[in-house]
């Protein structure tokens, strides 16, 4: 597991894999946020991006890249407001929505209370224009990106005990929270998206996800007292 | 899909902040890994946060409480403090019980009918305390105020302060009881004849090895929390090993790598033992050795390190392991061998507790361990038994011109019944009474305490307490219908303390200081009334105002004159954080080794003591001129310590073991010249329990113990506590019951020379044969409907838990059958000696 967040591992190794690991729930975050916009569209179509996702197995087609910006945009406008949005049938980026016993359409159930528990009582506090609900798929992914910044910022210093604090936090919230829905809701997306573009996010974000957590998750050793 | 190496290199070049929509969340300026928030589990809504302090137990440790309209709904662990780390004990938690007790007392109560017959009628705060404070009055204006007896249990920091050392000192009476020696009184006594001011710090985050002599301290201990959650990470964390000696396979014992049982009152013979083995096979060596420097080990001050290693290789040959092994049932192996890992693991921390000191020869036991503690270089030691480092507050000290107070000499048992009663004698108060002849208190008044419940003969307590020819007026100040209680003229509701204002300063077990708040969390219920404000408007009424009008008053000021507390922002900041310490503190440790400055040393009235090496300013003492202090000598002059200044070793001054209570030099005594004088062996010397020798063979020893959810008195009345432990079986080893002729479940009768209790047995090897282990906290006949099944007067039933209130028993109370026995060096009530008989029904 030599990428493994590891509190005993070298500093600067761990510095830059937390900072990777920020910089991809960041962009996963902005992904579900909101319709994408040209400057996001510009970073995906960077040739080490495309390289990058590529490799990652995030395969877009040709003419993904190819069509004028305006039509992407507008088709994934269209595509993002009837996968998350709605009128009608959709498919609610809310956790609560997704998450066992509480059933569909159940928002702001009482995970949702948990969460927005949990993300306050870090010391993180929603903004005041923030109308959106607590447990927004994107919101949960920026918790992760914000925690995994603090995390690299942490191994920088070689503050050890905060580093060691916001992996133990990271995956509490992986463990307890994000792997109970996430990879339930991208499946819903990748059936549901008549676009390559949300098909494949989706398809990642519940990859990312499950690496996530068994990166967390150390190998079972025998941990019986001498 | 991908590996986590491709993951993490589209992460490489993924960054997206600035063009992604704006976030939604703010990050704090410091990430909060704990909580202090809470929230409602219906409605999500945050629920209000209040920092403030327990009381469920000595140790006070701060806690966050919350509010949800009004009504507090739980309390969690404070994380931001430095002492508990963010944890908090199932009595602490419980602590929502105190406040909504439908038992609870909510006005003021004056006795109709004979005093104990339970006829109360509700009179208004006006009518009480017009009654109290003209019965003062009298007689302080007739010249007798030290006939009103103030007598308290818990009573801590800001209370102290308010009450003690402004109310009482002003109104001149210093008839002031306590409890301390029903609880470790004696363990601090001898304290003080060899280290100076009392409470050990046990350094378990730098420790290396852990041994334990008689405490439960993962369980109840005056530190309890911010120690057993330290020990527990050492014990987990750091594989240290822990060795502890009990008769009791406590959790503590259970937990610790090893349990060695032992009879009762034979820790001393194990622990000069092991002083033997450290001298004899040269393990003071190092740190020992250099600490020797610092220790009094003969009658004369300036002997050199040999001459002292050359008295204690002699004094302890006498005491070899297999002497030991003969009198306590421990093995010479094992005491040799823990020894050495305890000598040879440095730092050691050596903790003992009432499971070693609350028997008749405790004092030495005491000093024995603080010995064994000092010539293996673990006192005061990163890892060791150090010196208590607490907050020190600054206060409002009330009017300047106060009396000189007088006092009823009934504190301290009868005369010459303990040689050094540092620390009183309160189990002996009522007895005091009884006898007449060191006078009577006209008023007695109580506060947080249970003169009836917790000390022992429970029958005298109660027929003193009943007999208005003895005590003609008393007064219980409590928020609860006690045993003790239900025998007083007058009750004064008190608040609980989560219904008023403190400030606090428990011991740090990082060796920096914690300032703390205690805060109310709700408004109090009733008509009840923390009695800090109550002396205040006592003092007002009676013409001496103490300069403030409330308890919070006091504590503002306090907030605001205490360095630095007042620079972070005063009492405000109190109240906003809860907890506050000086983050570029240090941990201090070997404060002995500081040199005293030369202008110290030439102060007005500083002499040197030439006995004893000893510097002091005899003008603090009660010396009337330097002749007669001189000529009297620091030993010898009451109150010399009081001017202690330094300690001369060698060519150097140090600040040395500052002494308390007590004219000790600024030596770590291990030979006590005080204790000489008084015609007790100087350096620790064995002597049996004298009630333990001659025991028949049908006889047991009686111990007792504390369990991790209930204090002794006052928790039995919190129902989430209470509904765990409510029952105390008596602890039998299955050899003894066989002998007996007892099995498991059987009801058993036990018998004192004072009385008998009956209760069920548990036969288990979790005790050793020879003694009937039976806990504290049961037994409750008052204190509301959780704690005994009885109804306190105007009680309301408005708690639905009355209802699903499953358990009908409620264990046996043993002090019933406990004599008030005083350990004759200190007056430490010697809990564990008493003998029995123990027979099935």
């Amino acid at each position: 597991m030599e990428h493994s967040p590891d509190p005993a591992g070298e500093p600067e190794s761990m510095a830059g894999t937390a900072l990777e690991r920020s910089n991809l729930y960041g962009f996963l975050a902005a992904i579900y946020r909101q319709e994408p916009g040209p400057e996001l569209l510009s970073r995906i179509n960077e040739p080490e991006t495309r390289a990058a996702l590529a490799n990652a197995g995030v395969h877009l087609a040709e003419d993904f890249f190819g069509r004028p910006q305006e039509d992407v945009l507008k088709e994934l406008t269209l595509e993002y407001t009837r996968l998350f949005i709605g009128p009608g049938g959709h498919i609610s980026p809310h956790a609560s929505v997704h998450m066992e016993d509480e059933g569909v359409g159940s928002l702001w159930g009482e995970s949702t209370a948990q969460v927005k528990c949990f993300i306050e009582s870090l010391g993180f506090e929603y903004k005041p224009d923030y109308s959106g609900l607590p447990d927004h798929i994107a919101v949960e992914l920026e918790f992760m990106e914000a925690l995994t910044a603090r995390e690299a910022g942490a191994w920088g210093k070689d503050d050890r005990e905060e580093a060691g604090n916001c992996l133990a936090v990271e995956k509490t919230f992986l463990d307890k929270h994000l792997i109970l829905w996430i990879p339930a809701f991208c499946e819903k997306v990748e059936k549901e998206s008549s676009l390559p573009f949300y098909t494949e996010m989706a398809r990642l974000t519940a990859a990312f996800i499950r690496s996530e957590r068994k990166a967390l998750t150390p190998p079972r050793t025998d941990r019986r007292r001498r | 899909m991908a590996t986590r190496r491709e993951f993490l290199q589209l992460g490489a070049v993924t960054a997206v902040a600035g063009f992604a929509g704006a976030p939604a969340l703010t990050a704090a300026r410091e990430l909060r890994f704990k909580g202090n928030k809470g929230f409602s589990p219906k409605t999500g809504e945050e629920r209000k946060a209040i920092p403030s302090a327990c009381w469920q137990c000595v140790t006070r440790c701060p806690f966050v409480g919350y509010v949800e309209n009004q009504r507090l709904v739980s309390i969690g662990p404070q994380m931001n403090s430095i002492r508990t780390e963010g944890h908090l004990c199932a009595k602490g938690q419980a602590g929502v019980n105190q406040v909504y007790d439908p038992d609870r007392i909510l006005y003021p109560l004056k006795r109709v009918g004979k005093r104990g017959e339970g006829q109360w009628k509700r009179v208004s705060w006006n009518e009480a305390l017009t009654e109290v404070a003209a019965r003062l009055e009298k007689l302080r204006d007739d010249g007798h105020p030290e006939k009103f007896m103030f007598h308290y249990g818990r009573m801590k920091a800001s209370a102290s302060k308010l009450i003690k050392s402004v109310f009482l000192a002003t109104y001149g009476t210093k008839t002031i009881g306590n409890h301390t020696s029903i609880c470790e009184g004696g363990k601090w006594t001898a304290q003080e004849l060899t280290w100076g001011s009392h409470y050990d710090n046990w350094d378990i985050d730098n420790t290396r090895f852990v041994l334990n002599f008689g405490s439960n301290c993962l369980e109840a201990h005056t530190n309890h929390t911010p120690i057993a959650e330290r020990l527990a990470r050492a014990l987990v964390d750091r594989d240290v090993r822990m060795v502890t000696f009990d008769v009791r396979l406590s959790n503590t014992a259970a937990k610790s790598t090893r349990w060695v049982p032992i009879k009762p009152g034979t820790d001393l013979a194990v622990v000069l033992a092991m002083c033997n083995v450290v001298m004899e096979e040269d393990l003071y060596r190092g740190e020992g050795e250099n600490f020797l420097e610092f220790c009094k080990v003969t009658a004369h001050p300036d002997a050199t390190v040999a001459e002292k290693v050359a008295v204690l290789k002699s004094h302890f040959a006498q005491y070899t392991p297999e002497w030991a092994e003969k009198i306590s049932g421990v093995s010479a192996d094992t005491i040799r061998s823990v020894a050495v890992e305890f000598a040879t693991s440095k730092p050691a921390c050596l903790l003992s507790y009432r499971g070693a000191v609350a028997h008749e020869n405790g004092n030495d036991t005491e000093r024995a361990v603080q010995t064994l503690a000092a010539i293996t270089g673990n006192i005061d030691n990163p890892g060791g038994r150090c010196k208590a480092v607490g907050a020190s507050w600054k206060y409002p000290h009330g009017p300047k011109d106060k009396p000189k107070a007088k006092k009823l000499k009934i504190l301290d048992g009868f005369k010459g019944e303990a040689a050094f009663p540092t620390h009183h004698m309160s189990h002996h108060v009522l007895k005091m009474i009884k006898d007449g002849r060191a006078g009577r208190p006209d008023v007695y008044m109580w506060y947080c305490y249970e003169p009836v419940y917790a000390n022992g003969a429970v029958s005298e307590n109660i027929e003193v307490l009943k007999d208005e020819s003895l005590i003609p007026y008393s007064v219980c100040v409590s928020p609860f219908y006690s045993e003790s209680a239900a025998l007083a003229d007058l009750i004064l509701p008190d608040a609980t303390y989560l219904e008023r204002w403190d400030w606090e300063d428990m011991v740090s077990p990082s060796q920096v200081a914690e300032y703390y708040l205690r805060q109310p969390m709700v408004a109090p219920l009733g008509e009840v009334r923390d009695f800090g404000d109550v002396c205040c408007e006592l003092a007002e009424r009676m013409g001496f105002p103490l300069g403030f009008n409330s308890k919070e008053e006091f504590v503002r000021e306090s907030c605001e004159m205490t360095p630095g507390v007042k620079d972070v922002g005063g009492f405000e900041y109190m109240k906003a954080q809860g907890v506050w310490h000086d983050p570029k503190a240090k941990p201090k440790y070997y404060s002995y080794r500081k040199h005293v400055k030369l202008e110290a040393l030439a102060g007005d009235g500083v002499i040197l003591d030439d006995a004893t090496g000893t510097y002091w300013n005899w003008h603090k003492s009660k010396a009337k001129s330097e002749e007669e202090a001189k000529k009297k000598g620091y030993a010898h002059t009451k109150n010399a310590y009081k001017g202690y200044v330094g300690q001369q070793i060698g060519t150097s001054t140090y600040s040395g073991f500052k002494p308390d209570k007590v004219n000790k030099s600024g030596y770590f005594e291990i030979y006590s010249s005080l204790m000489e004088e008084k015609g007790f062996p100087p350096l620790p010397t064995y002597t049996a329990v004298p009630s333990h020798e001659t025991m028949r063979s049908n006889e047991l020893i009686l111990t007792t113990y504390k369990v991790n959810v209930q204090s002794h008195s006052r928790t039995q009345n919190c129902k989430w506590l209470t509904e765990i432990y409510h029952n105390n079986p008596g602890w039998i080893n299955p050899e003894t019951a066989a002998v007996l002729g007892i099995a498991e479940g059987d009801t058993i009768r036990v018998t004192s020379a004072i009385g008998e209790m009956e209760t069920t047995a548990k036969v288990t090897p979790a005790v050793i044969p020879g003694i009937i282990s039976v806990s504290h906290h049961c037994g409750h006949w008052e204190y509301g409907r959780y704690a005994s099944g009885n109804k306190s007067p105007m009680a309301s039933d408005d708690d639905p838990d009355l209802k699903r209130k499953w358990w009908v028993r409620n264990g046996v109370h043993p002090n019933w059958i406990i004599p008030n026995n005083p350990d004759p060096v200190n007056g430490q009530h010697c809990w564990m000696d008493t003998v029995v008989t123990v027979a099935k029904v």
